[in-house]
């Protein structure tokens, strides 16, 4: 039984081979054409149509409308003419060239000028403007003429003011004195503080608790109660001297 | 002379006397720490929460268990852990056989002082738990809100961010806080204080000595006073101005906002008055601007890596501008 079945098998491969191996032997026979015979029927196209489909709107493709330039259009074109004119010849083309060159300069310059943040005021001599956070930051208390303001704050019946103006003037002759170092960014405890004397220390504290009662703490303040401070201003300001 | 003169306008003496039993209280058992101390109480009057921050083992958590001692409300406490959920913070609805309807078990935040403990050990997730509680004093679950009790203060405890298995708490919630305290250690002569004192202690828990010192009415009317405190418009301008600074500070990436402006003239208000004054000082301004700046900010990356710290940018802002007077 298995030695039929491997004969049906190596016979079936054998001729699988043969198949492959022969060459398929291909007749060619003639080609004949055939001749068309039908009658050819030409057509015309009524130009009647064709006007009647051309005048339709679904049918004209062509839809762009012929430019017509407006009085500004032809104003323009005009205008750049006339630069043609000017421009486009030897001396014209050198200005022109030139001409973008230094506007072209003039720029880079305005833009480096604006990105380090330069002052233009400063070519003109003119210092630049601090921005400034209250009006008091234009006072410098090395420059107020504190008996004037003082005057003119107590003529006004404004003791709170003339307290205020009383404290500045302390500050001004201890800075003289060079008791304390004035600064603007510094507190009243801290000038306080750097009074090195213990007795001028603990005058000046009582003076500072006074200011600040009357300045931040908006006390009412009446003629007696002002020539009061006033007085113990005085004294500070006497022995300090 | 001068308190002859200007103490007629508001009453003051119960406030100062206060003040004064609470810094003693604490100073029982907290040895040294003094600013951290008058921060506690300026917060507490404030009407604000505090976020205290120091490396493990400085007194954190028992200086807001101190704090809370102080006053007789209900108080709890939230340890703070990774796997922590929101509902484990405010609450949870629970369904009840009897009735055959879910009802709402509250949380511990419903409480008048809160002591979160290691704050920023838990995600951002559970930190949004507390969003809503801190600034608007109620909490929303299942679409019913529930108002918090007042007084309600919560006293944060954190690591510093660089330490192990911490997170940084959102910008939204550290806002949230009206201070950031910064718990140093010890000098040398409180160190060795806080051994004697040990040493001679004789009971274990310290905090069973402590006697409450003010209660929730009271506290209610303190913070009424300080409220009505005066300040002079030039400190509310200069005030609004070193916050407006933070904005336009090329050392930091993020500005504060104007809540912060609003915290640090009202715990400024606080300082005043702690101090006797019914009305605000530019001194008083500069004391809290630190503590109520220092975490609402963040620090550009080059100065970061530069080891510059908030503290040190706000500072050279103070310099910058002029005291008003």
């Amino acid at each position: 039984m298995h030695l039929r079945l491997i004969l049906i098998f190596f016979l079936g491969i054998t001729s699988v081979r043969a198949e492959i191996v022969q060459k398929p032997v291909v007749t060619k026979k003639a080609v004949v054409l055939k001749i068309d015979s039908n009658k050819i029927e030409l057509r015309k196209i009524d130009s009647q149509a064709v006007t009647v489909y051309s005048k339709q709107k679904d049918f004209i493709y062509d839809d762009i409308a012929p430019e017509t330039l407006s009085w500004w259009d032809k104003f323009w074109n005009w205008f750049w003419k006339l630069i043609d004119k000017i421009f486009v010849n030897k001396v014209g083309g050198s200005i022109l060239k030139y001409g973008l060159i230094g506007v072209a300069i003039a720029a880079v310059v305005f833009i480096v000028i604006k990105m380090i943040g330069l002052d233009f005021r400063l070519l003109s001599g003119k210092s630049k403007s601090l921005e400034v956070p209250f009006d008091e930051s234009l006072e410098n208390i090395h420059e107020i003429d504190f008996e004037e303001q003082i005057s003119k704050a107590l003529e006004a019946g404004n003791y709170r003011l003339a307290v205020r103006l009383l404290y500045l003037k302390t500050l001004k002759n201890l800075s003289d004195k060079q008791l304390i170092n004035w600064l603007p960014e510094k507190t009243n405890q801290a000038y306080v503080l750097e009074i090195s004397d213990e007795t001028k220390r603990g005058e000046f504290s009582k003076l500072t608790n006074q200011f600040e009662y009357i300045w931040y703490g908006e006390f009412f303040l009446d003629k007696n109660t002002f020539e009061s401070v006033n007085n113990s201003f005085h004294d500070f300001n006497q022995k300090t001297a | 002379m001068e308190q002859e003169m200007f103490n007629q306008r508001t009453d003051l003496t119960q406030l100062s006397a206060a003040v004064e039993q609470i810094r003693q209280t604490l100073g029982k058992i907290i040895v040294g720490q003094k600013d951290v101390i008058d921060l506690l109480i300026a917060g507490l009057l404030a009407d604000g929460h505090l976020l205290l921050e120091g490396v493990p083992g400085v007194a954190k958590t028992l200086s807001a268990k101190l704090m809370a001692k102080c006053i007789s409300a209900s108080f709890s406490r939230i340890q703070f852990t990774p796997d922590l959920m929101p509902s484990d913070v405010l609450g949870t609805a629970v369904f009840s056989p009897k009735t055959s309807e879910f009802q709402f078990r509250h949380g511990p935040i419903f409480g008048n002082i809160i002591l979160v403990d290691e704050i920023n050990r838990a995600p951002a997730k559970t930190q949004s738990a507390l969003f809503e509680a801190m600034e608007e004093r109620q909490i929303t679950v299942d679409g019913n809100t529930y108002k918090l009790e007042e007084p309600f203060m919560v006293l944060a405890t954190q690591n510093p961010v660089d330490q192990e298995g911490t997170y940084r708490l959102p910008e939204a919630q550290l806002d949230r806080f009206l201070f950031k305290i910064e718990v140093k250690y010890p000098s040398l002569e409180d160190e060795i204080q806080i051994l004697v004192n040990q040493h001679q202690q004789k009971s274990d828990d310290q905090l069973l000595e402590i006697e409450s010192v003010l209660s929730v009415e009271q506290i209610k009317s303190l913070r009424a006073t300080i409220k009505a405190l005066f300040v002079e418009p030039k400190l509310l301008a200069y005030a609004a101005q070193i916050t407006h600074e933070t904005r336009n500070n090329k050392s930091l990436y993020l500005g504060a906002s104007p809540r912060a402006s609003l915290a640090m003239v009202n715990s400024a208000k606080a300082i005043a008055a702690m101090a006797g004054r019914d009305f605000v000082t530019p001194d008083d301004i500069i004391k809290v601007a630190t503590p109520v700046l220092a975490h609402r900010v963040m620090l550009s990356p080059e100065k970061e890596m530069e080891g510059l710290t908030p503290a040190d940018v706000i500072a050279q802002i103070i310099k910058k501008i002029e005291i008003p007077r």
